[in-house]
């Protein structure tokens, strides 16, 4: 039996191709994200590790968390007198302040922005200092530079050049020395300027002061032992930690970005290998309906039941099993790409070898194999099921269209999932709700899909009857399969949908993000730093200089912050309440903004009602600088006004400046005074901006764009790949097809012998494929944009969002899924077209 | 079919017209020692309006024949020709067209497109052209077969019977120059078998249709008005009003020598 099973996959391995292809891709999408996570998970730890090698204990400033939503929080600057009191500590061999910071480096008059961030430090040579020289010497003299050999090479940057280096203040230096960083000619994506440590601590204006000290244990101590010793040396404020912990926690903190990416790229692989196991299980069912004959010989020659489903089942598991190593060689060569393919969108993740854990091989397999051999579990059952009498009877093509059972059940789930949409829509419901009436509303679709696609193919066929006789056979042979016909339209539907979901809601929020800007921010301009960092990143000289200007009439800047919750981290925005209602026009549903000035927060109204809290109550924040502060609620602002500070709470700049260490603004606000051209006011204000390469001057335009612009990246990200999910549907319907028409060789014959044209029979089967994907484009663009004004609303309860559909974008998807039915429907038709008549007329 | 023909539209005046001819035909399958030579010089003339049988043993050459004929298939040397137009120098897409215009087909069995109803079916070859149906001729010919009822059915739906005659009417449908029929009656009882045949020598006799019907059944053959007889791809023998009795004597002196030759 199992040398017949490989006879039978090799005979059909053209019919069975297209259903390998889209289990590879399926393979290759999930082997292909987890060597991408994995790889960038490991040179996240590693580059962490080995910037915290040669180093037992770091002593900081003690912080109540070390990072939020990614971002390290930055921590006081330490004495140097604390040095010495460390280094008095027995069993300490060394103690060395390190000041560390940001510092733009610019070459030859063009400022270097890189991806990541651009490290400035104070130079240590090992077993302290992770950087290496790779060329000339280390900083001696306080104009002396090394840079990173990466950054050297890619802007042609030679020892003797002079760099200039852009941090709290600016100086020209001159390179000496070129560093690697570990095995590596420097950190990814990133720029490292190295200096002495007086010129640190000048670039940085940290006076005599030093970010952390740096702790070398002497041979044989106990490094636990010591740290606490060195706790008790120096007092409470200061926080010692062990100096594989920090490279932990600094990790973590830099994996949230791959973590968010893997969570898509399995949401968008589980897509693609569901469609895939539609196309499987469709694919099996056609092929084994073809071999109904077949396999009652095979019954009647004594096979018995079981033996029969092991055989199809065996295919399954051959199929699986060849799909599944090509997937993982092909996902291998394409982790890189995937990789590209992040960073064109903005994603930007470490680069380095790849790692091919064999954790991925197995889930790879599993998945491949087990995707294949479930899809073919009902088929085989079928065949199992298939009598020995049959082997006598003439083959009947055209299938049942679903029991009554199956058609009821359809009906109910369908029923559920649009009631519950309905709720949602009218207002009562929450996401999980409208999760849980998509996933009904699929699984009633796909019980249907028999049971409607005859009526739902013939009435939305009709237009083909205008093409004559080739285009109602196209519809009639679509209504004629509705097994089939359904499930290869729902795969294609499925893509489908969810491209439009992604494309409605990202284009309704979008919309509010840009109506509330539009409505509540009155300001001429905004200046942004070009980077969209987490917390804004712009040089909180920027407002000082763009005030003093005599054509501005109003700078008013925001800042924004983390703070916990308890396990909660929450974004904060800090303001100057004097000068904000000049540049904008919020009101306040309650309270008065001013009274921030006194320390307290003002909260949106939505904030306000989860947490239960009125004017005068208090609201217990924690941030990292000063731990957990209990601040009085002074004012409540209307929902739409929040959105357009995109933030729930509010407090002064004042309070922010004693709660936090950080010193970057987010966004500048700027009103231009009155009987200033804006032409003029623009040019002086860019004139200010030449020393802050980063900062940019925002019309209200270009704000809003910079607000959608991620956005807009995991859109573009999300439908590329889903356009994979779309190409495992299309060859769907290039199978479907291609097996329909080795059934239908007799009626083709047929068909050329009374005079139908090859021209009008490639007619005939390319119509068939465009209604297939007709007909999963008007389920799957309804579902994408049902299912999406449901989230809206849903969103909508806690948050500013009205629906905006598309149609400009969903007509171009439409126009671009109907085309690739059209092509899909290419190669049947023709391998039709090029069937001989005499031959097709003899077949049996 | 229990219903009595319709009296001709009108009697053909010109019975030795001739409808196709097939001059010095070869046609040889396959290369080299493994080649077979299907048709070997063959000679023939239809004459219009009438009902002409081809018969001869399985491998005969009476199918490739009238596949060369039907212009369903090319011919190595030789000349056919269908009234004054040479089948043999056409391509591929040119025979469709002529398929489609001037010739019809009735098969032994698949006739019919499942997907369409009867009358779809009997109408097929028309659209596929852009010709209009001539309504009159179509009811006439529905009627006559009997059909009236069984329009709106699929093929799935009607009987052996039911489906041949739908065949016949959908080869008739558009007039063509001949119609062929390749063992028209193979899958059918002998009533059902014995309506259809009678139903195409009428066509022939009062509608002025040409028929060419390939069979190797003598019963079948007799209702023709002339048989001709066919072996080892050579016409060897012609029977004009045939009997069933004359044509199995004919038969059995055809086998005869061919079988010993084989030997």
């Amino acid at each position: 039996m199992w040398r017949l099973t490989l006879r039978n996959t090799l005979a059909r391995r053209a019919r069975l191709a297209l259903t390998l292809i889209a289990v590879v891709l399926g393979v290759t999408f999930v082997t292909g994200s987890l060597i991408l996570t994995d790889t960038s998970q490991r040179l996240l730890d590693e580059q962490f590790r080995t910037s915290t090698a040669g180093v037992d204990l770091t002593v900081r400033d003690a912080a109540a968390f070390d990072s939020a939503m990614g971002v390290e929080v930055e921590r006081d600057p330490l004495p140097a007198t604390l040095v010495d009191r460390i280094r008095a500590v027995p069993g300490v061999a060394a103690a060395r302040p390190v000041v560390r910071g940001q510092g733009l480096l610019s070459a030859d008059g063009k400022t270097i922005v890189p991806p990541g961030a651009s490290l400035l430090a104070s130079w240590e040579p090992a077993p302290v200092g992770a950087f290496t020289l790779r060329a000339g010497d280390p900083p001696a003299a306080d104009d002396e530079l090394v840079v990173d050999a990466d950054t050297a090479r890619r802007h042609h940057i030679e020892l003797g050049d002079t760099v200039t280096v852009r941090a709290e203040q600016t100086e020209s230096l001159r390179v000496v020395g070129l560093a690697g960083f570990g095995d590596g000619p420097g950190l990814p994506n990133s720029t490292v300027g190295l200096v002495t440590l007086p010129t640190a601590q000048h670039l940085l204006k940290l006076g005599g002061d030093v970010s952390e000290v740096a702790v070398v244990a002497a041979d044989g101590t106990d490094v636990q032992r010591l740290r606490d010793r060195v706790e008790a040396a120096i007092g409470s404020g200061y926080a010692v930690s062990a100096g594989q912990d920090i490279a932990a926690s600094s990790a973590a903190a830099a994996k949230t970005q791959v973590d968010h990416l893997q969570l898509m790229l399995f949401a968008l692989a589980a897509a693609a290998l569901l469609v895939g196991a539609l196309l499987i299980a469709n694919t099996f069912s056609i092929v084994i309906t073809q071999r109904t004959r077949e396999l009652a010989v095979l019954r009647a020659a004594g096979a018995t039941g079981a033996q029969v489903l092991w055989s199809v089942l065996g295919e399954a598991l051959l199929v699986g099993f060849t799909a599944s190593v090509a997937g993982i060689g092909l996902g291998v060569a394409t982790a890189a790409g995937l990789r590209d393919l992040a960073g064109a969108f903005g994603i930007t993740l470490p680069d380095g070898g790849l790692v091919v854990a064999p954790r991925t091989m197995i889930v790879a397999f599993a998945v491949g194999v087990g995707v294949t051999v479930f899809s073919a579990i009902g088929p085989a059952r079928r065949a199992a099921s298939v009598a020995p009498v049959e082997a006598m009877r003439r083959s009947a093509a055209a299938s049942a269209p679903g029991g009554r059972v199956r058609t009821i059940t359809g009906w109910g789930m369908t029923g559920i999932g649009a009631s519950s949409l309905v709720a949602v829509l009218a207002g009562s419901g929450s996401l999980a709700l409208v999760g849980a009436a998509a996933l009904a509303a699929i699984a009633g679709l796909a019980l249907l899909g028999p049971a409607l696609t005859p009526r739902l193919a013939r009435l939305i066929g009709r237009p083909l009857d205008a093409t004559g006789i080739p285009g109602r056979l196209a519809r009639e042979s679509a209504a004629r399969t509705p097994r089939r016909t359904a499930a290869t339209a729902l795969a294609l539907a499925l893509g489908l949908a969810l491209i439009s979901f992604m494309t409605v809601l990202a284009t309704s929020i979008k919309d509010s993000i840009q109506r509330s800007y539009t409505e509540v921010i009155t300001a001429d301009y905004v200046i942004e730093s070009a980077r969209n960092e987490m917390l804004g990143g712009l040089s909180h000289h920027v407002h000082h200089h763009v005030g003093e200007l005599p054509e501005v009439a109003v700078a008013s800047r925001l800042r924004y912050g983390h703070w916990k919750d308890g396990a909660h981290t929450n974004a904060l925005t800090a303001v100057d309440p004097v000068t904000l209602p000049r540049v904008t026009s919020l009101r306040m549903a309650a309270g008065d903004l001013n009274a921030i000035s006194g320390g307290g927060v003002v909260l949106a109204e939505r904030a306000a009602r989860e947490r239960h809290l009125a004017l005068g109550d208090s609201l217990p924040m924690t941030f990292s600088r000063t731990g957990t502060q209990r601040l009085p609620v002074v004012g409540l602002l209307r929902d739409r006004d929040a959105q357009a500070l995109s933030t729930d709470y509010i407090i002064s700049l004042d309070t922010y400046s004693r709660n936090y260490r950080e010193n970057m603004d987010a966004s500048v606000f700027v009103k231009v005074a009155d009987g200033v051209s804006d032409a003029a006011a623009k040019k002086a204000i860019t004139a200010k901006l030449a020393d802050h390469p980063t900062a940019q001057l925002r019309d209200q335009a270009a704000a809003v764009a910079g607000r959608t612009m991620s956005i807009d990246q995991i859109l573009g990200l999300v439908s590329v790949l889903l356009m994979l999910t779309i190409l495992i549907a299309l060859m769907g319907i290039t199978n479907t097809l291609a097996l329909s028409i080795i059934e239908r060789t007799r009626e083709i014959g047929l068909l050329r012998a009374v005079g139908m044209t090859r021209g009008q029979l490639r007619w005939m089967i390319r119509g068939e494929a465009v209604l297939i994907a007709v007909l999963a484009i008007v389920v799957g663009v309804g579902l994408g944009i049902a299912f999406a004004a449901g989230t809206v609303s849903a969103l909508g309860s806690t948050a500013e969002l009205a629906l905006v559909v598309p149609a400009g974008r969903l007509v171009l998807v439409v126009a671009v899924a109907t085309l690739a039915g059209l092509l899909a429907g290419m190669l049947p038709a023709r391998r039709a077209a090029k069937l001989d008549v005499l031959t097709a007329i003899a077949t049996s | 079919m229990t219903t009595g023909f319709a009296p001709a539209a009108q009697p053909s005046p010109t019975r030795s017209a001739i409808a196709a001819q097939v001059r010095d035909v070869v046609k040889t399958y396959g290369r080299g020692d493994t080649a077979v030579r299907a048709l070997d010089g063959v000679n023939l003339e239809i004459a219009a309006e009438r009902f002409t049988a081809v018969m001869g043993p399985s491998g005969s050459g009476k199918s490739t024949l009238m596949h060369a004929l039907a212009g369903l298939d090319t011919i190595n040397a030789g000349q056919v020709l269908l009234g004054d137009t040479d089948l043999s120098g056409l391509g591929e897409r040119k025979r469709t067209l002529l398929r489609r215009d001037r010739i019809g087909f009735v098969f032994q069995s698949f006739n019919l497109v499942p997907t369409l109803t009867a009358a779809e079916n009997i109408v097929l070859p028309l659209p596929l052209a852009g010709r209009p149906p001539d309504r009159a001729w179509i009811d006439d010919l529905v009627a006559t077969l009997g059909l009236g009822d069984r329009l709106r059915h699929r093929p799935a739906e009607l009987s052996g019977g039911q489906q041949q005659r739908v065949a016949v009417a959908r080869a008739l449908a558009a007039r063509p120059q001949i119609v062929f029929a390749d063992e028209p009656t193979g899958n059918l009882d002998s009533r059902a078998g014995e309506a259809l045949l009678s139903f195409l020598r009428h066509a022939a006799h009062e509608l002025g249709q040409t028929i060419v019907m390939v069979t190797h059944d003598p019963n079948a053959a007799a209702f023709a008005d002339r048989v001709v007889f066919l072996a080892d791809g050579r016409v060897v023998g012609d029977l004009a009003e045939p009997t069933a009795a004359a044509i199995l004597s004919r038969m059995a002196s055809i086998d005869a020598p061919a079988t010993r030759k084989t030997r």
